[in-house]
């Protein structure tokens, strides 16, 4: 049996889908059904990772460090996990912090060509002898040469494991497999994948990943994550189960844990609504959705319209200001036709 | 004064230092003065003038020359040494009295090489050009010793134990992390170059991995990271299998080959320069654990699937050895150990930096 690496991002991808709101409460009691399923790692913060609360992409309900406390009060032999992107995480802000808090793994995420700028905290994590990993988010708008040379600066500062972020959930399984197997083929680290479910693919694109060689997978309890939601956790682990791959969780046990998330923690379950397809097909952050569909309402423009603009335009993660400017702008061209007609 | 890296160089220039004599009361010039190389050669020539009366003047130029009176104030204070802040790629002129010159200006830090590899073709490529085309002008040079890199051989094949210096091939041209083993590359091919077209008497040498004093923990090699994960307590963390082979030379040897490749190295040759004897970087992570009082956990963390990727780095040093009498005189363990009793007295720049210029 091949091992695969599980790391649940429940309570941070999660956070995106209640706008930010997961409580102490909520944070320990999925960390103690992750513990008690075996689940190797736990990751948990603000949906866009430490520091991020903010009026721009969302204020936290529970601060970073309150999270970090309860789960690490509930997790024993699962590792805690945290994730961070440079700009909104600093290392003396909030990186050495969590790391005094206790946690275990940390991953540096950036957009897919620009590894540069996870150098500092890659090391940092590093010297503190932390397992780090780094991550490139939107990787649907890279080639896999273009990944190659990422990962490969990221191997260079000290990551032990890459993961690919298919954040908008446009991938497909063909342009999975591609890309996994020219890492593996390139790296002398593990390489790792984490879905989106925007075109109904998260699932079949995590199992591809895991067939082409990607030894670190994502999911999370019912999806629960930005947008349509990531890959679910509990089918992925019953899946690999099936299939040739080993992951060590309790299949019982983290279908319990999927349960409890439903009834104590989930808001809704996730869905593919329309908007989650356009954004796939568009190739935008899932994390966007309800920033455009606030906006769609306010300036009574088609969210779709919203997507394929945003799209056009190639915006990544921390531009959601663009929407308001997009939307504001439609608002206008819609008045003008209309008139015109 | 740094009484560790003292007593290495008393002790490796016992009985020894007569196969330096062509040094004696001449003008040394190292670029890239204040690094690893550098400030060994500084603590070794400093040896020699003060015990072996050598009456060396030594030149250590570099970007910042100050740096040097942060990790080493004794020497920075030498009047037998002078620093001079110079960036080779704009290189003008050099002290006209220099007779023996180690080109040494270059960062090993394979996460520069990654983020900027135009940097790191620009500082070697056209750094060599320049101090070559600036030592042409020299009256009374005799020698340049060219640091070049292990790692122009690309990959060692695994089932060759150690590596020769006529071995060549691995290296893909093709991929931005290359830029500084290919840059290496065209700096002997410049060095060539100058030779033939302007006489210049230029003797490469080939580095290959070293633990010690002065080298940064924070470095992303395995042994430092190894050192630094037990001197914080623990667990020693291997990534993959822990079956890679690697070797060690301790700098005080290093710095003892490097000047006597300057005296004595044949222009035209390249001379590996390292510790023939390979370890598995499992049996490395053992040794060093062993070198703590305390026990210290040991963590193998293989998250492949496919067979492990194992790689080999041990030079073929018998060229330096049968022709220049050369040897080791510190072995690994002794290595490991002075390496950590020296990081457990000495703050290192690293340590010392300040919290708020990390972002």
């Amino acid at each position: 049996m091949k091992k695969i690496l599980i790391s649940d991002p429940t309570l941070r991808d999660g956070s995106h889908a209640v706008k930010h709101q997961l409580s102490a409460e909520q944070v320990a009691a999925y960390s103690r059904a992750a513990e008690d399923a075996g689940i190797p790692i736990v990751e948990v913060g603000h949906g866009n990772g430490l520091g991020a609360s903010s009026l721009q992409v969302g204020v936290s309900l529970t601060e970073d460090s309150l999270m970090l406390k309860t789960a690490r009060q509930n997790l024993k032999k699962s590792k805690l996990g945290i994730f961070i992107i440079p700009g909104f995480a600093t290392i003396n802000k909030d990186l050495r912090p969590a790391l005094e808090l206790g946690a275990d793994v940390v991953r540096v995420a950036c957009h897919c060509t620009e590894a540069d700028t996870t150098q500092r905290h890659i090391s940092f994590a590093r010297e503190q002898g932390k397992e780090v990993y780094g991550v490139l988010m939107m990787s649907h708008m890279a080639s896999p040469e273009t990944l190659v040379d990422e990962c490969r600066k990221m191997e260079s500062y000290g990551a032990e494991g890459v993961i690919l972020m298919d954040s908008a959930g446009a991938s497909l399984p063909d342009g999975v497999a591609e890309k996994i197997k020219r890492l593996v083929d390139s790296l002398g680290i593990p390489v790792g994948f984490h879905a989106h479910n925007n075109l109904g693919m998260a699932v079949v694109n995590s199992l591809t990943a895991a067939r082409a060689g990607a030894t670190i997978l994502d999911g999370t309890a019912r999806g629960f994550g930005a947008g349509a939601g990531n890959t679910q956790l509990e089918v992925l682990v019953a899946v690999l189960g099936k299939m040739e791959f080993e992951t060590g969780i309790d299949l019982y046990k983290m279908l319990d844990a999927a349960d409890m998330a439903e009834k104590s923690i989930l808001p809704f379950i996730p869905a593919i609504r329309s908007t989650s397809i356009v954004s796939g097909l568009a190739g935008v952050f899932s994390g966007f959705a309800r920033h455009v569909e606030r906006a769609s309402a306010e300036y009574k423009v088609d969210p779709r319209d919203i997507f394929f603009e945003l799209g056009r335009r190639r915006a990544v993660a921390g531009q959601e200001d663009m929407i308001i400017e997009i939307a504001a702008n439609l608002a206008v061209k819609n008045k003008a036709g209309s008139r015109n007609g | 004064m740094n009484d560790i890296v003292r007593q290495d160089c008393e002790s490796v220039l016992a009985g020894r230092y007569g196969l330096l004599e062509e040094l004696r009361g001449q003008c040394l010039l190292v670029t890239g003065g204040t690094g690893f190389f550098g400030t060994w050669l500084a603590e070794m020539v400093a040896c020699l003038n003060d015990f072996h009366g050598f009456q060396c003047r030594l030149v250590l130029m570099a970007r910042r020359p100050q740096l040097l009176r942060d990790k080493a104030p004794h020497l920075a204070g030498r009047p037998d040494i002078v620093l001079a802040g110079q960036d080779v790629r704009t290189l003008i002129e050099l002290p006209p009295e220099t007779t023996y010159m180690v080109h040494a200006a270059a960062s090993p830090d394979s996460r520069l090489h990654a983020s900027d590899p135009l940097q790191a073709i620009d500082v070697i490529v056209n750094g060599a050009n320049s101090v070559f085309a600036a030592a042409t002008r020299l009256p009374g040079l005799k020698k340049i010793l060219l640091v070049s890199s292990g790692l122009v051989y690309g990959t060692q094949p695994w089932e060759m134990t150690n590596i020769p210096e006529s071995c060549f091939g691995g290296v893909d041209c093709s991929a931005a992390i290359s830029a500084y083993a290919e840059s290496k590359r065209m700096a002997e091919t410049i060095a060539a170059a100058y030779r033939t077209q302007h006489r210049l008497p230029i003797t490469a040498v080939r580095p290959f991995a070293f633990i010690g004093p002065y080298q940064l923990m924070d470095r992303p090699w395995a042994i430092n990271n190894f050192i630094r994960d037990a001197l914080r307590g623990g667990p020693i963390r291997i990534l993959g299998d822990g079956a890679s082979i690697r070797s060690y030379m301790y700098p005080g040897d290093m710095a003892f080959w490097l000047l006597r490749f300057l005296a004595a190295g044949v222009p035209g040759r390249s001379y590996n320069l390292g510790n023939p004897q390979g370890i598995s970087l499992r049996d490395l992570a053992v040794k060093i654990a062993g070198c703590f009082p305390r026990q210290v956990e040991i963590e193998c963390r293989c998250l492949t699937n496919e067979v492990a990727r194992r790689s080999r780095l041990v030079p073929d040093v018998s060229l330096a050895a049968n022709t220049l009498g050369l040897g080791l005189t510190v072995d690994l363990e002794a290595a490991i150990r002075r390496t950590i009793l020296w990081n457990q007295s000495v703050k290192t720049p690293a340590q010392t930096e300040p919290a708020d210029d990390r972002v």
